[in-house]
């Protein structure tokens, strides 16, 4: 991880410094133990403040959407990360040579969540990471623990820990050691009617519709979007089921064969509502009725909602 | 909307969003014919199967439909020769997840009703509304307000 560190800064400093790109984003320490935020550095003097560390995993690239370049932009990006860049490339909403990819081999990162529910969290310093182990800081010593055990539900599914994507890789490969990503969805499909009515609706009552879901999907580019549009206003802003009903429907279906899984509208959603079981949804559909599809990587395959064969399955009646 | 306003036994609310080419024309048809249908239907022309977008069936079951139908020309005779190709794959994506979602599979339903299956037209319709009179109103979908 340390090294990481230090070439990321040497990846940034150069680049800068070197007048290659005019901006780099990538992540900074916060406050607080778990803080790891998006920093957007033009400075090569501050290159040096950039991190990687277990909490860096803001999906960096959905900024590039408010950046209009004169020259490049450079962006670290995880394998994750890659997939959404793909995908914002082939919606045509980013310049691939505006941009400077560094693509960074992540095996997993930490959920705060998961440390604050072993109880660690409490007088935590600094959590580190030393190969296969995380090393939480106290004031008064420190405790090792696997770091598996703490990682993202996303991590542990990940398909892609190494960038499909990018212009240099600071880094070595990291093993690929993925958990099945459809067995909650294949456990909801065999539940009754009811109790998966009762299970989404128990979720969607908690959810306050801050869209945030929405803005870190990098699917979700639209530059006008169906719920900001006042004429006709599609959404309403009242707290009541069938509008929040009609937002998780719309946005998982405008997703539909563009969701690349990263996971991340479940990471971001501050309410814990399983966003991601709704794009797999749609994604195991799609692959059992129109063949494997894998969005952000199947680059030369066409968009399985673009396209349509004469023989497809017919809408059951 | 009115019918469910009435006193009395349940009366479904169903919206049929009716492709202009084919199965508008067979409604029609089911109208010259002199056949019947129930008047809980109620049919909204659209150009094509592929524009009934996803917010128009969910603004419709939001607003007090109880069932709704897309009715579409036949794979292979769409006017725009491939729009219910798409439409095929998308509805049938999103039935699926209607129904995951706990939504009866009943009621969104997706038919194909040609210009000349007037008989069809008012069969399908009678019998959607049969089955969602079975299933009773829908509320899981639908607005409290």
């Amino acid at each position: 991880m340390k090294q990481l560190s230090e070439r990321i800064k040497e990846a940034a400093f150069g680049s800068l410094s070197s007048g290659q790109v005019e901006m780099v984003i990538g992540w900074q320490k916060g406050p607080l133990w778990w803080q790891s935020f998006p920093a957007f550095i033009t400075d090569p003097g501050e290159t040096a403040s950039l991190i990687w560390d277990p909490f860096s995993v803001s999906n960096l690239n959905k900024y590039l959407l408010n950046e209009v370049p004169k020259k490049k932009i450079a962006l670290f990006l995880k394998g994750c990360d890659a997939l959404g860049f793909n995908q914002l490339l082939r919606d045509g909403r980013v310049e691939r040579e505006k941009v400077l990819l560094f693509g960074i081999p992540c095996d997993g990162l930490v959920d705060p969540a998961r440390v604050e529910a072993t109880g660690l969290s409490k007088g935590l310093l600094q959590v580190k990471k030393e190969r296969e182990e995380l090393v939480f800081y106290y004031k008064e010593g420190q405790r090792k623990a696997p770091a598996r055990d703490f990682y993202y539900s996303k991590c542990l599914s990940c398909r892609y820990p190494n960038p499909v994507t990018c212009d240099e890789m600071l880094g070595e490969a990291v093993p690929c050691q993925p958990l099945e990503r459809f067995a909650n969805v294949s456990k909801l499909e065999a539940a009754s009617l009811e109790e998966r009515f009762t299970y989404w609706s128990r979720h969607f009552s908690r959810c306050i519709r801050c869209f945030a879901c929405r803005n870190v999907c990098p699917a979700c580019s639209c530059r006008e979007c169906i719920f900001d549009i006042a004429e006709p206003r599609w959404l309403g802003k009242a707290k009541e089921s069938g509008e929040t009903l009609f937002y998780h429907i719309t946005r998982a279906y405008h997703v539909a064969g563009r969701c690349v899984d990263c996971g991340e509208c479940a990471r971001i959603c501050p309410l814990g509502i399983p966003l991601a079981e709704l794009n797999r949804k749609f994604i195991k559909d799609i692959n059992e009725l129109y063949g494997e599809y894998d969005a952000g990587a199947d680059l030369d395959k066409e968009a399985p909602l673009l396209t349509f064969k004469s023989d497809d399955p017919d809408v059951s009646a | 909307m009115s019918v469910n306003l009435k006193q009395g036994p349940f009366e479904p609310l169903i919206i049929a969003f009716c492709c202009n080419w084919c199965s508008y024309a067979g409604g029609d048809l089911a109208g010259t014919g002199r056949m019947t249908y129930p008047a809980n239907v109620r049919v909204i022309r659209v150009p094509c199967s592929s524009c009934v977008s996803s917010n128009f069936i969910l603004r419709a079951f939001q607003r007090g439909a109880d069932g709704v139908v897309v009715a579409g020309c036949h794979p292979g005779d769409c006017h725009y020769t491939s729009g219910n190709y798409f439409a095929r794959r998308r509805f049938l994506l999103l039935q699926r997840f209607l129904e995951f979602l706990g939504m009866e599979p009943e009621r969104f339903q997706v038919h194909w009703i040609s210009a000349s299956e007037g008989n069809r037209f008012a069969a399908v319709m009678t019998e959607t509304t049969e089955k969602i009179r079975a299933l009773g109103p829908n509320r899981k979908l639908r607005d409290t307000r």
